[in-house]
């Protein structure tokens, strides 16, 4: 086991712009999860204006904002970063995108009254608005994260609030089935999407929080990427997120308690 | 003329409260929505030759409402109000109707009345034009249950209707980018308050703002028009500060009514005094020293704001004698404050103190507010789903826990008890501190709380809207507190 001083590099993308629904509690996570591990964390913002160099990350971040705001970025995205985040992905860098991040990777976003958004087309999946908003909890199955005898290892929790329909191509593969849910579209049962070592999902607030080895699959690509294959994660317990989702499974059976 | 229609409206309105109250259950918006039903009007026609202020926003409107209410009635004036939370067209037309008898007998003894309306922030555009408020007031635009009412601008835009469909003085927060700009087309009849600028931090928040740790979210960092990031030369918390566009020149307004401050003391404490301004006459600012009627920092944003809408009232109505800045800002000195804002309860040889949270920036001031009380002994946070609450919860992670300390007993409770366990625990606080339980379990939990509380000290609870009601038939059930649905 190699015992060095191992680092990890988080770029949190337009952190000021795309701040929506608890996208930080993602970032908190990648850090507690790392901390934890001994592994040093280096937080950089990256927005509007400055550069964005592939060098210097292990991870990159990005959330879902307010219209407004997206629409804010939509340029620097775009046409300045963009290039160089695409090479990034081919290069086989770690995103995780929720949300609007998600949808401004893939080719267009088409808005109600049928006007086409150009977006980054850095993945191959577009996204159609539509008045019907998907407002409820959810939950997934992700086969990667299947492991020997954890009973509920491949089981994602999520939250959805989105009113636009992702399709994908065929180049990329679904994140997850939909146990309960819209997901991506509310029609072929799948969520989110993968492509190379990019994760987008429609799963924002605390997706990582309540998804431990969600968290852990992330920080392993990554830090295999930087330290090698042979690189392992150091194990760390998930009690208190057990406890949390078992607290959730909960709720779920129950329902609201009325006031 | 209000016609037999209006008169139908009211019988079935107190016919309905009537039927309310014989089933043990508080009335505040049914009998309302009764009695728009048969008279769709009827707001218009109880408004109509009164004196109305409205009181709109996302934070800080109940205490507000509060305030204005009881320095118009230490000035003299007859206040009819509504009961928080009842603040749409419902809730608002009930007290109202309820209002009439006292509006009688203070017109009959020849004794001045004001109409006091919390009004929320998305019914305003529709209702503004019924109350024909003489006085309008905008407290701040924070992120609040967008799954209910979208985005900020949009919010901010039904405001703007709101304020176009009557003749308002508008009195916005000099400090809210979101808000202050409320103002453009409407300069006439505008006016601002805010905090002093030279009073505020000076902190150009960097990121991190503490190393592995990252800032709050902020609701509106870029200008509305530019799209180009403000800078600030001040700033008193979430958005609010001296902010300015380099692109466009927006800038922060210069307040009329200001509130000078010492932030080496602690806004937590009893007792904190802050200095009110009217620069009314730039030459010849008045000033009156004071004493913070509710602590913390934010209550410096409602008390000015208070002062300031009784004031404009005053010079609206031509009664600048009784509503003089001297008599405003000496009767806010008497405000106390309601229960679930801040009000202290006894419990035996303890005290227990209610915060409600609604949204990311009112938890940042409650948690910040606790980490300052001396007195703090535990914490007792419940998180609810239900639609009243908004079903999203994820909000919670936009809020800066990590760098609030907590009292040394954290207690959970709420349907989503896991998420706010989660939460708490991701901040850094030890999962062995934290006693999380399922909703069904609040009650035990305030007991085992309580107890576990030393003698003098207080438990502060923070809920938000449907668990603090939980909470409130749990404190009259088993502590013997009066209901106050009156």
């Amino acid at each position: 086991m190699d015992n060095t001083a191992k680092e990890l590099r988080i770029c949190h993308m337009y952190p000021d712009l795309l701040n929506l629904y608890g996208d930080r509690g993602n970032v908190l996570s990648l850090i507690r999860r790392s901390g934890l591990r001994g592994i040093s964390v280096k937080l950089v913002p990256v927005s509007i204006g400055d550069d964005f160099d592939e060098k210097d990350f292990d991870i990159v971040f990005l959330g879902g904002g307010q219209d407004a705001e997206q629409n804010v970025i939509r340029k620097d995205f775009v046409e300045v970063k963009g290039p160089k985040v695409k090479d990034a992905i081919e290069h086989g860098m770690v995103f995780l995108c929720i949300c609007g991040g998600y949808q401004m990777l893939g080719h267009y976003y088409q808005e109600h009254d049928g006007t086409r958004i150009e977006c980054l087309g850095a993945i191959d999946i577009y996204t159609v608005g539509e008045d019907v908003r998907y407002i409820q909890d959810t939950v997934y199955e992700a086969d990667f994260l299947r492991a020997e005898g954890v009973s509920d290892s491949a089981v994602l929790y999520g939250f959805e609030n989105h009113s636009g329909r992702t399709y994908l191509g065929p180049s990329v593969k679904p994140m997850a089935k939909v146990i309960e849910g819209a997901g991506n579209n509310g029609k072929d049962g799948y969520e989110g999407a993968i492509y190379k070592n990019v994760y987008g999902t429609y799963s924002h607030g605390s997706f990582l929080p309540k998804n431990p080895r969600m968290t852990d699959h992330l920080l392993s690509i990554a830090l295999k990427r930087r330290y090698g294959e042979d690189y392992e994660l150091p194990p760390l317990g998930t009690e208190g997120e057990d406890f949390a989702r078992a607290a959730l499974l909960r709720y779920k059976e129950k329902g609201n308690t009325a006031p | 003329m209000r016609g037999l229609r209006f008169h139908i409206a009211v019988f079935s309105a107190k016919c309905t409260r009537l039927a309310l109250r014989v089933l043990g259950r508080g009335a505040t918006t049914l009998p309302g929505k009764v009695a728009v039903k048969v008279d769709p009007k009827i707001l218009k026609k109880l408004c109509e030759g009164r004196n109305c202020v409205t009181i709109t926003g996302t934070n800080g409107k109940t205490t507000t409402t509060h305030m204005i209410t009881d320095i118009f009635r230490n000035c003299g004036y007859t206040v009819v109000t509504n009961v928080s939370g009842a603040n749409l067209l419902s809730g608002v037309t009930t007290s109202m109707i309820f209002g009439l008898k006292d509006m009688k007998k203070a017109d009959k003894e020849g004794r001045k009345v004001i109409c006091v309306l919390e009004t929320d922030e998305a019914a305003y555009g529709k209702i503004a034009c019924q109350i024909m408020p003489k006085v309008s007031v905008v407290t701040n635009l924070f992120r609040d249950q967008l799954d209910r009412f979208g985005e900020l601008a949009h919010t901010r835009d039904l405001i703007a209707k709101g304020l176009d469909t009557c003749e308002a003085d508008i009195l916005l927060n000099s400090d809210d980018s979101l808000v202050s700009e409320l103002y453009k087309g409407r300069e006439g009849r505008t006016s601002f308050y805010g905090l002093s600028e030279e009073s505020m931090h000076y902190n150009n928040i960097t990121y991190p703002s503490r190393s592995g740790m990252l800032p709050a979210s902020s609701d509106a960092e870029y200008c509305t028009e530019c799209k180009v990031k403000y800078t600030y030369t001040a700033r008193s918390f979430g958005h609010l500060g001296a902010f300015a566009c380099e692109k466009c020149g927006k800038v922060r307004q210069k307040p009329r009514f200001y509130v000078e401050y010492d932030l080496a003391k602690n806004p937590s404490d009893e007792g904190y005094e802050l200095t009110l301004c009217d620069g009314k006459e730039p030459s010849d600012v008045r000033s009156k020293r004071v004493k913070l009627p509710i602590p913390g920092m934010h209550n410096f944003y409602n008390s000015i704001c208070a002062v300031s809408a009784c004031i404009r009232m005053g010079e609206k109505i031509g009664d600048t004698e009784n509503l003089s800045f001297d008599r405003c800002a000496s009767a806010l000195e008497h405000v106390e404050a309601a229960f679930g804002r801040m009000e202290k309860i006894k419990i035996g040889d303890k005290k227990i103190c209610v915060l409600l949270v609604k949204n990311p920036v009112g938890l940042d001031r409650a948690l910040s507010f606790v980490a300052g009380a001396s007195d703090a002994d535990g914490i007792y946070m419940l998180l609810n789903s239900n639609i009243a609450d908004g079903k999203d919860v994820s909000w919670i992670w936009d809020v800066d826990f990590e760098s609030k300390s907590f009292p040394e007993k954290v207690y959970v409770s709420g349907d989503r008890y896991g998420d706010m366990m989660l939460r708490i625990m991701y901040s850094g606080v030890d999962r062995d501190r934290i006693i999380a339980k399922p909703m069904e379990e609040c009650a035990e939990l305030l007991d085992q709380a309580i107890s576990d509380s030393a003698t003098g000290k207080c438990l502060y609870i923070l809920p938000n809207y449907t668990s603090m009601l939980a909470l409130r038939s749990i404190l009259v059930k088993r502590y013997h507190l009066k209901d106050f649905w009156k």
